[in-house]
C-alpha cells in the first residue's frame, strides 16, 4: 500500500504544475476554516467542548439495562446523554452540587459494578480552556521557531508552518464534523499532530534545498520516505483505534478505552490530512520556489 | 563472524545494550504462580483502581495602598458611629511592630469595641471629648484586621512577599471588584504595577499551598493510609490520589477533621480535658521572638473561658510547672509545655484569647512550630477549598483497560512491522527496525520503573505514538542509507548518517517542543502523555536510533557480500 500510494501520488506531483498543486488542499483548508468559523459564531467554540472543559459528570457501568431504563432511572439528575458500547453504558451528567453528586456516585456504586465515575468543575473547566488555547499557541509558536531556526529561509519555513497549520485546522474541521468532542485527550492529540506533522515536511525541505540532485528526483525520493513513515504511524494508530473503540465486539469482557480511541482518530485524520498537505501543498510551494529563475538552478542539479 | 565482533566493541553498542538490561532488570517482571505477572511498574489510578480528588484552594493576593489615618477613620468610624480627629500617628514612621495612633471623638468608646485592632486605652478628657490610642500595631496589621473582619476570613502576610512591597493573602474568595469596594470605604486601592496592571491575583501563595499539602498528608498519613500522593498543580490545585478507594469513602477521609484536643495535668500523670479543636478560631504562621519560636493561636470565647476556669481549679496558674497544657491530635500528644508566669498572672484576671505555644530556640525548633501550626489546624484548611474535580474507577475495569491497552500496544508494533515488512521486504530490515523500536519501549518502561513514574492510560498512549515517531526516523536512516539502492562505500555511510540525523533531530526538536506545555501546564491527566512521549524521543534519538545505523550497516553488509546485489 505505501509503495502503491508513492506511485499514485508522485505520478500526480510530476504531472501537474504548482498551482494544480496547491488548489485541492487550499480548497480543503478553506472549507475546513469555513466550518469552524461557522461553528465559532454559532457556538462560541470552534469544536465541540467537551465535558473536560465544560464541567459536568460523566459515570460508566456494566450493566443488562437499557439505556432508556437507565435515563428514566436518574431522571431526577441533570442527565444528557446516554450511550451504550458493548456491556456498557455510559451517561452524561450536567453540574450537580456536591451532595447531589455524592448521593448519585452512591446510589451508582452501590447498584453497579466497574464502575467508572468523572467530574469536573465548571470552573476548572473555564480555566482549562484558556490554558489549552495556551497550550496550542505556545506549541505552534514552539514548533514554527524551530522550522525556522532549521531552514533559516523564509519560504521554506513558511511552506512547512502552513502545511502544519492546515493539518490542524483540518483535524480540528474533522472534529467538529466527526462530533468529536475537544477533551484532554483531543488536545493531546491535536498538540502531538503539531510535532507529528512536520516530521515529513522537515524531510522534503531538508532534501530539497539541502541536497544536490534535480528537483523532480528529490521530491520523488523524499515522498517515497515521507509516505512509508507516514503509513508506519497510521498502522500504529490504526491498531491504537480499532483496539480501544471495536474490541468489545470480539471479546465482549473488553471495554472501549475512550481516552485511547479519541487520541488516535484524531491523529488518523490530522495524518491523512497531513499527506495531502506534505505533498501537495508543501511540494508545490517548495518547488515553485527551488526553480525561481533567480537561483539560477541552485536547487536542481 | 567478524561483523558479530566489530559490532560489539562500537561502544554506542555496548551502551545500548547495557542501557536495555537494566531497563530489563528495573522493570524486573516476573511470574507468580497464581498471582500472574508481576513486576516493579507502577500503574495509574485508571488501571489501577481507585479514585482521586482535585481541589481549588481560593484565595486572592494583593498589594493594598492606603493611607494610615484615612484607613483608622474608615475601621473606627462606622464601629462607634462619630466621626474621630486623629490627634497622634506614628504608624507610617519605619521599623515594624509596636506603633500606635491616637485619636479623639465625641462619642463614648469602650475598649471592647476596638480590642481586634491592638492595644487599646480610652481616657475621658472633658464631657464629650474621648482620646482613644491603639497601640502595639502597625499599618499592616490594621489593613489585616479590618479585611480579616469584613471577609471573616485569615488575611496573612506571606513571608517572602517584602521584597517589592507587601502582599497581603486573603485566604477566601473574593474578586478584585469586591476587594477594591472594600478598600475604598477606608480610601484606599488595590496597588498597581508600574506598567499599570492590578497586583490583585487569584490565588494562595506558595506556602499557603504547600501548608495546605501537609496538613492534607498529615491527616491522610494518621488515618493509617500511607503513601497517599498529594500532588501540588500550579499555585492553586491539589491532587489527591487514593489506590484503592472509592470515590464516596476517599471524600469523606478529605473531609473529616482531625480530633485536636488541648488537656492540662492534675496529678501526676493525670490530665482534665479542656477544649477541642473547634474552639481554635485562627492559627499565625511561626514566627521569632524573644529568642524562641513561637505558633500563635486564638481561642473562641468560650474556649478562653473554659482555660481560665480550669487553669484557676487546677491549680495551674499558682504552680504552672506541674500542671502542663498539653496537646493531642487524635490522641497522640504532640506538644506540651507549662503556662509562662505572665500567662498565669494574666488568667487571673480574666481569659486569654491569643495564645503562643513556643517550641525552643533551634532548626528543630522551627521544624517543630511549623508542625504545631499543622497540628493546631487539625485537618481544617487554612483557605477554602473548592472540589473542581474527581475521578473514580472501578479496579475490574482498571484491570480491563490495563490488558486492552498492552493488547493495542502489542498489535501496533505489529502493524508497523507489517508495513515495513511490505515496505522494503527484507528481513534483515525488519528485525531490526522492529527490534530497535521494541527495545525503546522497554527503556521507556525502565526509566518510568527507576523514577517510579506511574503509568496511566495516557501514558500508554504516549508509549504507542513514540512507536509510531521511532519507526519514522528508522525509515528516514534507511533510505537514506540506501539512497541508491544499495550500501554506500564506509565514507559515504557515514555522511548519509549524518543527514539522516539532521532530519531526525529537526523531527525530534519540534515534536518535544509542541509536547512541552503539557508538561508545564495544569492538565494532570497529560503529564504523564507528554512526559512519556519526550522520554521516548530522547531514549529514541540518543541511544537507540544510532545503533540501528551501525547494526544495519553490518547487517546489509554481509547481505551485500552474500548475495552479490540488492534489489528493491
Amino acid at each position: 500500500m505505501a509503495t502503491g500510494l508513492a506511485e499514485i501520488l508522485d505520478n500526480f506531483v510530476k504531472s501537474h504544475d504548482d498551482r494544480q498543486l496547491l488548489a485541492l488542499p487550499l480548497a480543503i483548508l478553506a472549507v475546513s476554516l469555513v466550518i469552524l468559523l461557522v461553528s465559532f459564531v454559532s457556538t462560541g467554540s470552534p469544536v465541540n467542548l467537551g465535558m473536560d472543559f465544560q464541567g459536568g459528570t460523566q459515570i460508566s457501568i456494566e450493566t443488562a439495562n437499557s439505556p432508556a431504563v437507565l435515563e428514566k432511572m436518574y431522571s431526577s439528575y441533570p442527565i444528557t446523554d446516554v450511550r451504550q458500547t458493548g456491556s456498557r453504558v455510559i451517561m452524561q451528567f450536567g453540574v450537580m452540587d456536591n451532595k447531589q453528586q455524592s448521593q448519585l456516585e452512591k446510589d451508582v456504586m452501590g447498584n453497579y459494578s466497574n464502575v467508572q465515575i468523572q467530574q469536573v468543575g465548571p470552573t476548572y473547566g473555564k480555566d482549562l480552556q484558556v490554558q489549552a488555547m495556551q497550550a496550542l499557541g505556545i506549541s505552534f509558536i514552539g514548533m514554527g521557531i524551530v522550522v525556522f531556526l532549521l531552514f533559516r529561509t523564509f519560504v521554506p519555513s513558511f511552506a512547512v508552518i502552513l502545511s502544519a497549520f492546515s493539518d490542524i485546522v483540518i483535524a480540528a474541521a474533522f472534529m467538529r464534523v466527526a462530533g468529536v468532542e475537544l477533551s484532554l485527550g483531543t488536545l493531546a492529540a491535536l498538540l502531538m499532530l503539531i510535532g507529528y506533522s512536520v516530521d515529513s515536511d522537515i524531510l522534503l525541505t531538508n532534501r530539497v534545498i539541502k541536497r544536490r540532485g534535480t528537483v523532480e528526483e528529490k521530491v520523488s525520493r523524499a515522498m517515497h520516505t515521507g509516505i512509508t513513515m507516514t503509513t508506519t504511524t497510521l498502522a500504529a494508530l490504526a491498531s491504537m483505534y480499532i483496539i480501544s473503540t471495536f474490541s468489545y465486539l470480539v471479546i465482549p469482557s473488553f471495554t472501549q478505552i475512550t481516552l485511547l480511541s479519541q487520541i488516535s482518530i484524531v491523529l488518523i485524520a490530522g495524518l491523512f490530512a497531513d499527506i495531502m498537505n506534505t505533498w501537495l501543498l508543501n511540494t508545490g510551494i517548495l518547488r515553485w520556489y527551488a526553480m525561481k529563475p533567480e537561483f539560477r538552478g541552485r536547487y536542481n542539479r | 563472524m567478524s561483523d558479530k565482533k566489530s559490532l560489539l566493541k562500537n561502544p554506542r553498542v555496548i551502551i545500548f545494550i547495557i542501557l536495555l538490561l537494566g531497563s530489563i532488570v528495573a522493570i524486573h517482571p516476573g511470574y507468580t504462580p497464581g498471582k500472574g505477572t508481576t513486576s516493579n511498574l507502577n500503574f495509574g489510578l485508571d488501571l489501577e483502581g481507585g479514585s482521586w480528588l482535585q481541589i481549588k484552594l481560593e484565595g486572592a493576593l494583593a498589594q493594598i495602598d492606603v493611607d494610615s489615618g484615612k484607613l483608622v477613620s474608615g475601621i473606627v468610624e462606622p464601629i462607634i458611629g462619630a466621626p474621630i480627629e486623629i490627634t497622634k500617628n506614628d504608624l507610617d514612621a519605619g521599623g515594624s511592630a509596636n506603633k500606635s495612633i491616637t485619636f479623639t471623638t465625641s462619642a463614648s468608646v469602650s475598649a471592647s469595641q476596638l480590642e481586634y485592632l491592638g492595644t487599646v486605652s480610652v481616657d475621658k478628657l472633658s464631657g464629650n471629648t474621648t482620646q482613644v490610642t491603639i497601640s502595639d500595631t502597625s499599618k499592616e496589621s490594621l489593613i489585616q484586621a479590618y479585611l480579616s473582619k469584613a471577609l471573616d476570613a485569615e488575611v496573612v502576610i506571606p513571608e517572602k512577599s517584602t521584597q517589592d512591597g507587601i502582599v497581603y493573602e486573603i485566604r477566601t474568595a473574593v474578586t478584585e471588584e469586591q476587594l477594591e469596594a472594600l478598600l475604598e470605604k477606608v480610601g484606599g486601592s488595590i496597588h498597581k504595577n508600574e506598567d499599570g496592571t492590578s497586583t490583585y491575583k487569584e490565588g494562595v501563595s506558595t506556602e499557603t499551598r504547600d501548608l495546605t499539602k501537609s496538613i492534607l498528608s498529615d491527616k491522610l498519613n494518621s488515618l493509617g493510609l500511607k503513601d497517599i500522593p498529594v500532588r501540588t498543580v500550579g499555585d492553586e490545585y491539589i491532587l489527591i490520589d487514593f489506590a484503592g478507594i472509592d470515590l464516596a469513602t476517599a471524600k469523606e477521609i478529605a473531609e473529616k477533621p482531625g480530633k485536636f484536643e488541648i488537656r492540662i495535668q492534675t496529678t501526676g500523670n493525670e490530665t482534665e480535658h479542656v477544649l477541642y479543636g473547634d474552639s481554635i478560631e485562627t492559627v499565625g504562621i511561626p514566627s521569632f521572638h524573644d529568642e524562641q519560636w513561637h505558633t500563635s493561636f486564638t481561642l473562641d470565647d468560650k474556649g478562653a473561658r473554659t482555660l481560665q476556669k480550669i487553669a484557676l481549679e487546677t491549680g495551674a496558674i499558682d504552680n504552672p510547672d506541674s500542671h502542663y497544657l498539653k496537646m493531642y491530635l487524635d490522641g497522640v500528644e504532640i506538644y506540651g509545655a507549662p503556662l509562662s508566669e505572665s500567662a498565669a498572672e494574666k488568667l487571673r484576671e480574666g481569659p486569654i484569647y491569643s495564645w503562643e505555644a513556643s517550641t525552643g530556640s533551634d532548626e528543630a525548633a522551627k521544624a517543630e512550630a511549623t508542625a504545631l501550626q499543622v497540628h493546631l489546624r487539625a485537618g481544617a484548611l487554612p483557605v477554602n477549598v473548592q472540589l473542581v474535580g474527581s475521578g473514580h474507577v472501578d479496579a475490574g475495569l482498571g484491570a480491563q483497560f490495563k490488558t486492552a491497552a498492552m493488547v493495542a500496544g502489542l498489535i501496533s508494533l505489529v502493524g508497523v512491522a507489517a508495513v515495513v515488512y511490505f515496505k522494503y521486504r527484507r528481513p534483515e530490515i525488519l528485525i531490526p527496525m522492529v527490534g530497535t523500536s521494541t527495545s525503546e519501549v522497554i527503556m521507556i518502561l525502565g526509566v518510568a520503573a527507576v523514577i517510579g513514574w506511574q503509568l496511566d492510560l495516557a501514558s500508554i498512549a504516549g508509549i504507542i505514538a513514540s512507536i509510531g515517531t521511532g519507526i519514522d526516523h528508522l525509515v528516514i536512516i534507511t533510505d537514506e542509507v540506501l539512497y541508491e539502492g544499495k550500501l554506500p562505500p564506509t565514507r559515504v555511510f557515514k555522511s548519509r548518517i549524518g543527514k539522516a540525523f539532521t532530519i531526525i533531530l529537526g523531527a525530534a526538536s519540534t515534536n518535544i517542543i509542541a509536547l512541552s506545555p503539557l508538561v508545564v501546564m495544569g492538565f494532570g491527566s497529560l503529564k504523564g502523555f507528554a512526559i512519556t512521549t519526550i522520554i521516548g524521543v530522547f531514549i529514541g534519538v540518543i541511544f537507540a536510533r544510532p545503533v540501528y545505523g551501525v547494526v544495519i550497516k553490518e547487517l546489509l553488509h554481509v547481505d551485500e557480500i552474500g548475495n552479490g546485489s540488492v534489489t528493491e
